[in-house]
């Protein structure tokens, strides 16, 4: 794999306090690589400090194609996409434009390299539309299709689709891997929402307190967490000790996985109702346990109510070990 | 309210038939303020973009500063650039007390605080992340702030037309550096306020209608030109 954009000893601090600590990452072009963390990770600062964006107080070297990049190379080949979409005032065809016009291409020319680019993210019909007139998902089609106008070898999407409603946001991840899957692009897309990675990226790196606990391809990474926090992370938030689970180590399973009254093989762990969720076609059910508060599904809510005594069982597939020495820590 | 009548058409006559003097002290008086404005812009607007961009130690200090120089009584700042200009003063070996340049100076010191807030002002209502975002589409660091103000336009003229209209209007300053010498330093606010003192209504309204109509002029062009 050659890199297209990566770093060695990446740090960023603020106020003598170490933001970011990012010892080697390297994403190859026509990849996408997932950043996924939860807030205050340093997600964005990650990207920023990748592209030289902002006013950070950063060390350590930024690769373009392997060799050191300076500002000046790195704004020729990045265009970013944040998480609230800042277009200009004007059409929604001068905004597209925006990203070519600031690096200096004539009015004409900008406009015909653009268009393209709002129909293959299917809001070519608004391009005389004035930008303020948008909706968040179609303001956002507009900074990705003005992101990629610009032919970047780089894209940065930092949270992207976080401000989106469920359906713009499926919609959106759709198209752009659409768009994406016939690039040559390196893209690194920020984002808290596993789903997304699934959706878009081949590998993801999982950040945590800023540094990356694990990186790998995005089904393992997602699925076979190497701590506490990376579980937590994906989604494997029932922490279950070995005095429940029987098994030496520590293992997590996620919530869909634990079922209330189920019948099958598998770990069988007795609890009372604290709270029902009814969460449309599942219902969330929390239950106390021994191994603390456990989240989990029942397809039948009838009889479940605070206090009611029941079984969560969790199919020994669904377990996953913890390698990690840290000491249990109640959910 | 004869009085009024007849000042009011003595007024029209004036502006309408040419009136030489008129025309002379409406236009140095269109030189002083529109070079006091320029200057308040070239002063105050880095300042301004600098408090509302920047993060430096004194930042809220020097916006609570501009935004209390918004209300700086022209006499005192006509009091102090006298002092500083006066014969015996500091400066008073250049000359410049009792000239146009005095008055440009003076009325620039009244504005410059204006230009600061407000383009503060201006500056913070775009987007945060606005910067951020140019350079994130490959803008140099002076195209970005140049597509700042492009995006900040209208509250940008209209920081411009707040500090013109104070001083364009303002008469404190300007008669206290300018000394409403007659062809030389008088303009409509110091040359109204002699006319009413010599019970010459007609003259004083005239003049009070040209400030006016330059106020409404410059306003128009600035709007029309914002809007485009």
């Amino acid at each position: 794999m050659t890199s297209r954009i990566g770093c060695r000893e990446l740090r960023v601090s603020a106020r003598g306090r170490e933001l970011l600590r990012v010892p080697e990452l390297d994403v190859a072009a026509g990849e996408v690589l997932a950043v996924l963390g939860p807030n205050g990770a340093g997600k964005s600062t990650l990207l920023r400090a990748l592209g030289h964006l902002g006013h950070l107080h950063r060390t350590g070297d930024v690769l373009l194609d392997g060799r050191v990049a300076g500002p000046r190379e790195l704004r020729a080949a990045i265009a970013a996409v944040l998480q609230r979409p800042i277009l200009r005032r004007g059409t929604v065809a001068g905004n597209a434009a925006a990203g070519l016009r600031l690096r200096g291409v004539g009015r004409a020319e900008a406009r015909r390299r653009s268009a393209p680019w709002l129909d293959a993210l299917g809001i070519g019909h608004l391009a005389e539309r004035r930008a303020s007139t948008l909706s968040g998902g179609e303001a956002q089609r507009v900074a990705i299709a003005r992101a990629l106008a610009v032919a970047p070898r780089v894209l940065l999407l930092d949270e992207p689709f976080a401000g989106l409603d469920a359906t713009s946001r499926a919609d959106l991840l759709a198209d752009l891997r659409t768009v994406l899957d016939g690039l040559d692009t390196a893209t690194v897309l920020v984002t808290h929402d596993r789903h997304e990675a699934m959706a878009l990226a081949g590998r993801t790196a999982l950040l945590v307190a800023g540094r990356i606990r694990q990186l790998g391809p995005t089904a393992r990474v997602l699925d076979q967490p190497v701590d506490l926090d990376c579980a937590r992370l994906v989604g494997f938030t029932n922490v279950l000790p070995p005095a429940v689970t029987g098994r030496p180590r520590l293992a997590a399973a996620r919530p869909e996985h634990c079922v209330v009254g189920g019948d099958g093989d598998g770990l069988r762990i007795p609890g009372t109702v604290r709270r029902v969720v009814p969460l449309g076609a599942a219902t969330r059910v929390d239950v106390d346990t021994e191994a603390g508060t456990l989240a989990c599904r029942s397809v039948d809510a009838n009889g479940l109510g605070p206090g009611a005594p029941v079984t969560v069982s969790v199919p020994e597939a669904a377990l996953r070990p913890i390698p990690t020495n840290g000491a249990f820590v109640a959910t | 309210m004869d009085v009024l009548v007849d000042g009011v058409a003595q007024a029209l006559s004036l502006l309408f038939s040419g009136d030489q003097e008129t025309w002379a002290i409406t236009l140095l008086t269109l030189r002083v303020s529109l070079g006091a404005t320029l200057i308040a812009a070239l002063v105050g607007a880095p300042i301004g973009m600098a408090i509302a961009l920047g993060s430096f130690p004194g930042r809220r200090l020097l916006l609570a500063a501009a935004n209390t120089g918004m209300g700086l009584p022209p006499v005192v700042v006509g009091l102090v650039v006298t002092v500083l200009l006066w014969r015996s003063g500091p400066l008073g070996s250049l000359g410049l007390l009792y000239t146009p340049t005095a008055m440009v100076v003076a009325q620039a010191v009244i504005a410059t605080p204006v230009v600061v807030a407000l383009v503060a002002a201006a500056v913070q209502q775009v987007d945060r992340e606005f910067l951020v975002q140019m350079q994130g589409l490959g803008a140099t660091r002076l195209r970005a702030l140049l597509a700042l103000a492009a995006e900040a336009r209208l509250p940008l003229l209209a920081a411009a037309m707040a500090a013109f209209g104070a001083v364009v209007s303002e008469v404190g300053a300007a008669q206290m550096v300018g000394g409403n010498i007659a062809g030389q330093t008088r303009v409509l606010t110091t040359a109204a306020v002699l006319a009413t003192s010599r019970g010459e209504f007609g003259l004083a309204i005239a003049f009070g209608l040209v400030l006016l109509l330059l106020a409404f002029a410059v306003n128009v062009v600035v709007t029309l030109a914002g809007q485009r």
